[in-house]
C-alpha cells in the first residue's frame, strides 16, 4: 500500500491497559515504525462485551458510547483486543437498524453523545494487513526470522460474528495472520486445534472448563514442537501464558510453550529492542531458545 | 460422551410452560429459533460441549422450545458458554444460538440468577470505566514505560448503566 494510512483512535480495552501492557507497548510501537497515528481518547470505557451476559442492552449502549467517542473527534477504531473488535464491530452492525439507533441515541444524550454511523472498527492485525501491507512490513524486516516455528491462535471473536467483518478473512480456514507471520520472515506452523477457542469467556464462570481447553491447544503445541504460539488478543496471551504456568502447578504438568502477542513478533522483526520497545522481559514463559534463534543473545 | 441420567426422566407436561417459547422468541434477536429443526451442527462444534456434555446448545433450544421455563433458566451451564461463536458460524437455519442464549441469561438474571463474575465487572466500569481495578502500581508501571495515565473516572459509564436498570442488579445483590 502506498499513500498516507488515516490516523486511527486506539481503543485499549480493559485488561491490555491494565495487566498486559506489554501488548500495548509494543503494539504503540510497530504503529509508530510503519507510520500507523494512534490517537488516544481517555474517554473510552469498556466495550460491553460481559455486559450483554446480564443485560443486551447495557452491553450495546457501552459499545454505542465508545463509537460515539470516536465518531466525535473523527477518526475510525483500531483495537488490541479480539473481543473488543468484535463486540464493537457487532454493536455498528445492530446500530445500523434505524429503530435501534435512535432507542440508543436517546439513552447517549443523557452524555452528551450522539451516534449517526460511517466509522469502522478494525483490530491492528487488520491494520497491518490492509492499511500498511504484506509487501510494505516484508520491506522493513532488520532481523532475521526465519529459524522460528510460530503457530498463529487467531481469537474467535477477531473474525466472528462473520457478518461483522465484511469479507475479511475466513473464521473457518483463517489466512491472515498465518501470512502476518510469513511477512516478518518466521514460519507459520499449522496445526489441528488452531481455531479452538481459548476459553477466556468461561474463565470466571469455570476454571475447570478453560484449563480443558487451554491444555487441549497446549497437548497439541508441545508435539508439534514449535518456538511459540503468537496471540493476537490479550485474553487469549492470558488464557495460554498466566494459565499455562496456573495449570503447571496445579496438575503437576510441565508445560513450557512460549506466548508471544503478534506486535512483539513483529516489532523482533523490525529491529526493536526486545525490553524497551516490546516489554519481551514481561512475558512469563521463558524465551531465551527463540531469542537465540532470531539472533539475539541479550538477557531478558 | 457420558449421559445425563435426569435426561432418562420423563418430562412432566403439567410442569411445562408453553409461553416460555414464545416469551423468548418474541426478542427479535431470538425469533430465529422457530426455524431450528435440531440438527445439532451447533452441538458437535462447540468446545464446551466437548468437556462439559450437560452443556448442550442442541438440548437447551429443545427445551426452550418444550417450555421447561425453570429448568433452561436455573440451568448453570447456560453461564458456561465462552462466546466463540462457532454455533451461530455453523449453523444451517442461521438461528443465531448465541443470541438466543443472551435472551436466556438476561431472563435468568431478572430471576435473580447473575452470576458474581459479571455483577462485579459491572460495578467496576461504574467506578473506572474499565473492569479491571487500577491501583498506584500499576500507574507506576505505566509511567515506567513511558505509557500514558488512564484517566477515565467513569462517570458516564455509570450514567448510561443507570438507565438499563443494571445498577438495580447490582444493589440487589441477587448472586446466585
Amino acid at each position: 500500500m502506498s499513500g498516507r494510512i488515516t490516523p486511527y483512535a486506539l481503543f485499549l480495552g480493559c485488561t491490555t491497559p491494565t495487566q498486559v501492557i506489554q501488548y500495548e507497548l509494543s503494539s504503540r510501537w510497530v504503529c509508530e515504525q510503519l507510520g500507523i497515528e494512534l490517537v488516544d481518547i481517555n474517554d473510552f470505557v469498556c466495550c460491553g462485551i460481559n455486559q450483554i451476559n446480564l443485560s443486551r442492552e447495557a452491553g450495546l449502549l457501552l459499545a454505542a458510547m465508545n463509537l460515539a467517542q470516536a465518531e466525535r473527534k473523527g477518526l475510525d477504531i483500531l483495537t488490541l483486543c479480539a473481543a473488543c473488535t468484535g463486540a464493537l464491530a457487532e454493536a455498528i452492525e445492530q446500530l445500523k437498524d434505524q429503530a435501534t439507533r435512535t432507542r440508543v441515541n436517546r439513552k447517549l444524550q443523557a452524555i452528551g453523545l450522539e451516534y449517526t454511523g460511517g466509522i469502522r472498527v478494525k483490530h491492528i492485525s487488520r491494520v497491518l494487513y490492509e492499511d500498511v501491507g504484506l509487501d510494505s512490513i516484508e520491506q522493513k524486516v532488520q532481523r532475521d526470522l526465519s529459524k522460528l516455528q510460530v503457530a498463529p491462535h487467531y481469537g474467535c471473536h477477531y473474525l466472528m460474528p462473520e457478518s461483522a467483518f465484511d469479507g475479511f478473512d475466513d473464521p473457518d480456514n483463517p489466512k491472515t495472520l498465518h501470512q502476518l507471520i510469513s511477512a516478518t520472515g518466521a514460519c507459520p506452523v499449522q496445526y489441528e486445534t488452531l481455531n479452538l477457542c481459548c476459553g477466556g469467556k468461561s474463565f470466571p464462570i469455570s476454571r475447570e472448563l478453560a484449563f480443558s481447553l487451554i491444555q487441549t491447544k497446549l497437548d497439541n503445541l508441545t508435539h508439534k514442537k514449535i518456538d511459540t504460539l503468537v496471540v493476537q488478543c490479550q485474553t487469549c496471551y492470558l488464557m495460554y501464558e498466566d494459565q499455562q504456568k496456573v495449570i503447571n502447578r496445579h496438575y503437576r504438568k510441565d508445560y513450557s510453550v512460549p506466548v508471544l502477542l503478534f506486535p512483539q513478533l513483529l516489532g523482533l522483526a523490525l529491529g526493536g529492542d526486545p525490553k524497551k520497545d516490546l516489554g519481551l522481559h514481561l512475558n512469563g514463559i521463558a524465551l531465551h531458545n527463540l531469542l537465540f534463534k532470531a539472533g539475539l543473545h541479550a538477557r531478558l | 460422551m457420558s449421559q445425563n441420567n435426569k435426561s432418562k426422566e420423563p418430562i412432566h407436561i403439567s410442569n411445562l410452560d408453553v409461553k416460555f417459547r414464545l416469551e423468548v422468541t418474541s426478542h427479535q434477536e431470538a425469533s430465529a429459533l422457530n426455524a431450528c429443526f435440531s440438527c445439532g451442527t451447533c452441538t458437535a462444534g462447540c468446545p464446551i460441549s466437548e468437556f462439559f456434555p450437560e452443556y448442550s446448545p442442541k438440548k437447551l433450544a429443545k427445551m426452550v422450545k418444550l417450555g421447561m421455563r425453570q429448568s433452561v433458566l436455573r440451568n448453570p451451564f447456560i453461564w458456561y458458554c465462552t462466546t466463540c461463536r462457532s454455533c451461530d458460524q455453523h449453523c444451517p437455519q442461521n438461528v443465531k444460538f448465541f443470541n438466543i442464549l443472551n435472551v436466556l441469561k438476561n431472563m435468568a438474571v431478572k430471576e435473580g440468577y447473575a452470576p458474581s463474575p459479571w455483577v462485579e465487572q459491572t460495578r467496576q466500569i461504574m467506578k473506572t470505566g474499565l473492569v479491571v481495578p487500577q491501583d498506584e502500581h500499576l500507574a507506576e508501571k505505566r509511567a515506567d514505560f513511558s505509557l500514558p495515565a488512564l484517566k477515565n473516572d467513569g462517570i458516564q459509564a455509570k450514567k448510561l448503566l443507570e438507565l438499563t436498570g443494571i445498577d438495580k442488579i447490582i444493589k440487589a445483590g441477587n448472586e446466585r
